[in-house]
């Protein structure tokens, strides 16, 4: 797992020191949280809102509640956990914003299980990945899951963080957790596999 | 175990959080089964292909404009009112 926890290098102790400085006004550390935390908000936002403005604001308002809060983070909502609430939760006000519409589909009341359809063996993530149309794939894959469950798998697969984590950070339950996350997941395979089959068949018609 | 058992617990497979007798019955169910076995390979491939995209950054330049705005930000919450 690549990115688990606050990670990114400060030790529990010097992270508390680091935000009671920066709490009163002193930006020596501010650089530091950024460097580990910074791109990995924005990303996270830009996959959920998919517009990069809204991703940038984000990480704005995120930085600035942390350094106007910072002493509110504490025990079970370690740093991690408590940012990556934060930016979820602004992400997804930005894309009601975005989207000006009624709130956004919830999908917890179904907890069925899309059934797999299509059966296309993939190649290696190696040779998909230095594909750009397969790229092109994933992002458009992606958006089209609800960006509930879209979170979910975020979070826990992308972003290494434990199912009571991501639970915490999106602040519903560790059962609801994986249920979004095992829907996330079974859409995802299946969108790919559509793009799997159609790539398939255009190459070998022109072949 | 049937098919539709296997999707059903096919994260908690991936992730290890099966019980033990589950989980070899899910692997019983696995090595007969071609199908769930693709479904089950194409789920952890999907699992790795987004965890090794690379999803784009803040550029640079952007980057170091918000951060000199927090820094701003973070020397004003000291002032006193």
């Amino acid at each position: 797992m690549s990115a688990s926890g606050p990670a990114a290098g400060l030790s529990r102790l010097d992270e508390v020191a680091c935000l009671e400085s920066m709490r009163r006004g002193d930006p020596t550390c501010l650089g530091g949280f950024f460097e580990a935390w910074g791109d990995r908000i924005y990303r996270l936002s830009l996959r959920l809102t998919g517009d990069p403005a809204a991703a940038e604001d984000v990480v704005q308002e995120a930085f600035l509640k942390l350094m106007a809060g910072a002493d509110r983070i504490e025990g079970r909502s370690r740093l991690a956990t408590w940012l990556y609430r934060v930016a979820y939760n602004a992400s997804i006000d930005r894309l009601r914003e975005l989207r000006r519409t009624a709130p956004l589909p919830e999908e917890e009341g179904d907890a069925s299980s899309p059934v797999p359809a299509l059966l296309v063996d993939f190649l290696s993530p190696e040779e998909m990945l230095e594909d750009a149309e397969t790229r092109r794939a994933l992002d458009e894959a992606i958006t089209a899951v609800p960006p509930t469950l879209r979170a979910a798998f975020l979070l826990r697969d992308v972003e290494g963080l434990s199912t009571a984590e991501a639970a915490e950070a999106l602040s519903v339950t560790e059962t609801n957790l994986k249920v979004r996350l095992h829907r996330a997941r079974l859409l995802l395979r299946e969108r790919l596999s559509a793009f799997m089959a159609g790539r398939r068949e255009r190459r070998e018609g022109r072949a | 175990m049937t098919c539709a058992d296997l999707v059903l617990h096919l994260s908690d497979y991936i992730d290890g959080t099966l019980a033990p007798d589950e989980r070899a019955e899910a692997e019983a169910h696995l090595a007969g089964c071609d199908k769930c076995h693709l479904v089950l390979d194409t789920t952890q491939c999907t699992i790795l292909l987004y965890r090794a995209a690379e999803s784009p950054a803040l550029d640079d330049s952007r980057r170091e404009a918000l951060l000199r705005r927090l820094e701003r930000a973070c020397r004003r919450s000291d002032d006193p009112l």
